[in-house]
């Protein structure tokens, strides 16, 4: 299950840690703050993000990864109310399945997306530390396809030898933002992959329309979105506890 | 006190209406242009004349670089890319931490080899004679049984595609790199480092040539054969000899240096990006090569009649798509656009690629921005991209 820390930098605005599944990222988000009058835009919020990978310097498959997390964070992100902004996102890789920590170890031509989903989770959650306006929050998830069978979550082995293999990410309103499938398979399995990722990130939605409070504490809480709403939960609660404090200090 | 116009006043005086040229209009309002076109009473229209869903045919010229071993240019609209691959030898004992295979490995890929010639020339022969017996109104009982034992075969040789990309991904003999020339388009500006979008179009192209395991590994061998090839290779070594020149190894390897120039960019960069790779590698001509014992050191035939072509097991084709959200009236309205320019690209808010391969399966798909295209678009243009197939085979020819 996914292991989440919201704030443990100090320095930056915000920042979390995202770990699952033998992926783990941490964070940071610096802004609203100055631009570069060569990145500036008039009518919204500049965004940069930069990725660096567990080991040696980012090259080309991080600047691939940032362009993909740029431009969806661009519609995540209420960017027109800053205006003339830059709102910085910084993405350390601390552990990842491909395992080795030697520089230069893995080819340039593996595919770079197991990654993506802890990415993007990881970006989402330091956005919220942040507190910066924004229009929907996403998960995103990893399925694997091996000949018939899909595999949320794969491992490293898995995803070796696995067919295709596929990232979906969700808005919270329900729409598909990201789609990453590479490999070979047909546009059944694709739609396969697609219900299965969505549970995954959003549970059984006809479920919870019906009955909302018996799914909230029945074993739903599997799904990404409720991982996201517990860690914004604790981080209210932690910030609310000097007023409960005061509360119990002055009765 | 009002004042009445009178019906002689706006004769005399007619109301001044703001024209000014339709391509001024699309610089000051490009979203309501794009709009209007879209939504015009005789069905969406694009500015540039096409429907939402046609695409700019594309022109293709292979062979005009003389020094490159391949070549092509290819040409979308105005978007226009040259495309040169060249072979460079690699030593297999340049390469640090080269792991020669194991011997059974090699053994069954140097097999492999000697059957693949062999193979190509029987399977012209049964064509043949597949097409004489069409020609001579014979049945052919035996059409089921052929495709049974296949079945066995495809996993075989589906696993070796893979062991093969897995192999060149290690070594890294595909070298793809895309460079925007300067002034191909406004956005390019001289100096500075690769663009984003350049190094974003080089992982893009050099991802999807590992992940459709386009490239045999056999054609990127060079072997040392110690005896004459054709007689008995794999006998086993006589006393006294020296073991190592006993069996057949590779020495060497091609690695192909892709590299992608767009002279003019107008939009659909990937899609025009790797069509001309995949023209160029179907040029690709690479000489004969071996290793020569005595010398050590890779030679070269200079005969032009020796030059082997790449064997490609596929020809997947991409089709990028955007989609345009309408402004105005049309606040709301989408529509999806494949093969933008340069124009409908700058007003698109999501986009993405799919690319499909033989037989229809997806190889590729690919997409970000807003969450504007669900499950049936993409089906819709899976659909659409293998319609395309047949345009990109007349093409490549």
């Amino acid at each position: 299950m996914a292991d989440v820390t919201l704030s443990p930098l100090h320095r930056a605005d915000g920042s979390a840690t995202f770990t699952s599944n033998g992926y783990s990222v941490v964070a940071a988000v610096n802004g609203p703050i100055e631009v570069q009058r060569r990145d500036e835009l008039p009518e919204e919020a500049a965004i940069d993000v930069a990725i660096r990978p567990a080991a040696g310097v980012g090259g080309v498959r991080e600047r691939h990864l940032e362009s993909i997390l740029q431009s969806t964070l661009r519609h995540v992100i209420l960017v027109s109310a800053h205006p003339r902004t830059l709102i910085q996102v910084t993405l350390q890789i601390i552990s990842s399945t491909e395992g080795s920590f030697n520089v230069g170890d893995l080819p340039q031509a593996t595919s770079n997306l197991p990654i993506l989903p802890a990415l993007l989770q990881a970006s989402i959650l330091a956005l919220l530390s942040t507190s910066i306006p924004l229009s929907m929050t996403l998960t995103a998830t990893l399925v694997a396809v091996d000949g018939q069978r899909l595999k949320s979550d794969p491992s490293a082995e898995e995803l070796k030898v696995a067919s295709s293999i596929h990232v979906f990410a969700f808005s919270s309103h329900g729409n598909l933002l990201v789609v990453e499938s590479e490999g070979e398979f047909g546009i059944e399995t694709w739609e396969e992959a697609y219900q299965n990722a969505r549970l995954a990130c959003r549970g059984d939605e006809e479920n919870d329309s019906e009955s909302e409070d018996v799914s909230m504490d029945s074993d739903n809480d599997t799904k990404l979105e409720d991982v996201l709403r517990i860690a914004v939960r604790q981080k209210v609660a932690r910030e609310q506890k000097w007023k409960l404090d005061l509360r119990s200090a002055t009765t | 006190m009002a004042i009445k116009p009178s019906p002689s006043d706006s004769t005399s005086n007619p109301v001044q209406t703001l024209t000014f040229p339709a391509l001024v209009f699309a610089k000051l309002a490009p979203t309501t242009f794009l709009t209007a076109h879209l939504s015009s009473p005789h069905g969406p229209l694009r500015p540039s004349g096409r429907s939402p869903s046609q695409v700019r045919t594309p022109t293709c010229h292979t062979g005009s670089l003389t020094h490159a071993h391949g070549s092509a240019v290819v040409r979308c609209g105005d978007t226009a890319v040259v495309c040169g691959v060249r072979g460079e030898i690699l030593r297999a004992e340049d390469i640090p931490d080269y792991k020669p295979q194991p011997e059974e490995d090699a053994r069954r890929d140097y097999e492999d080899e000697q059957d693949e010639q062999a193979l190509k020339i029987t399977i012209m022969a049964e064509e043949e004679k597949k097409l004489a017996e069409i020609g001579s109104g014979g049945h052919n009982r035996n059409s089921q049984s052929p495709d049974r034992g296949n079945e066995d075969e495809q996993g075989r040789r589906k696993r070796i595609r893979r062991e093969d990309s897995e192999e060149m991904a290690r070594l890294g003999l595909l070298v793809p790199n895309l460079e925007l020339a300067t002034g191909c388009s406004p956005d390019n500006l001289p100096g500075g480092p690769p663009s984003l979008l350049a190094q974003t179009l080089t992982q893009r192209i050099l991802t999807l040539l590992h992940t459709t395991h386009l490239l045999r590994m056999g054609d990127l061998r060079l072997w040392f054969h110690p005896r004459a090839p054709s007689s008995t290779p794999f006998k086993p070594a006589d006393e006294g000899e020296d073991e190592d020149l006993a069996r057949p190894s590779v020495k060497a390897f091609w690695a192909l240096y892709i590299d992608i120039l767009f002279i003019s960019l107008d939009g659909n960069a990937f899609d025009a990006a790797w069509l001309s790779v995949l023209a160029a590698l179907k040029d690709t001509r690479l000489p004969r090569a071996w290793w020569d014992g005595d010398r050590e050191t890779v030679l070269c035939s200079d005969d032009p009649s020796e030059a082997r072509v790449l064997d490609l097991y596929d020809m997947p084709v991409a089709l990028s798509f955007g989609i345009f959200e309408g402004d105005g009236e049309s606040k709301g309205k989408r529509w999806v656009l494949v093969d933008m320019d340069g124009f409908e690209e700058g007003q698109c808010r999501e986009g993405g690629t799919v690319v499909v391969g033989d037989g229809g399966r997806v190889v590729r798909i690919e997409k970000d921005g807003r969450g504007m295209v669900g499950v049936k678009e993409v089906r819709d243009l899976v659909e659409r991209a293998k319609e395309r197939r047949m345009e990109w085979i007349g093409v490549l020819g």
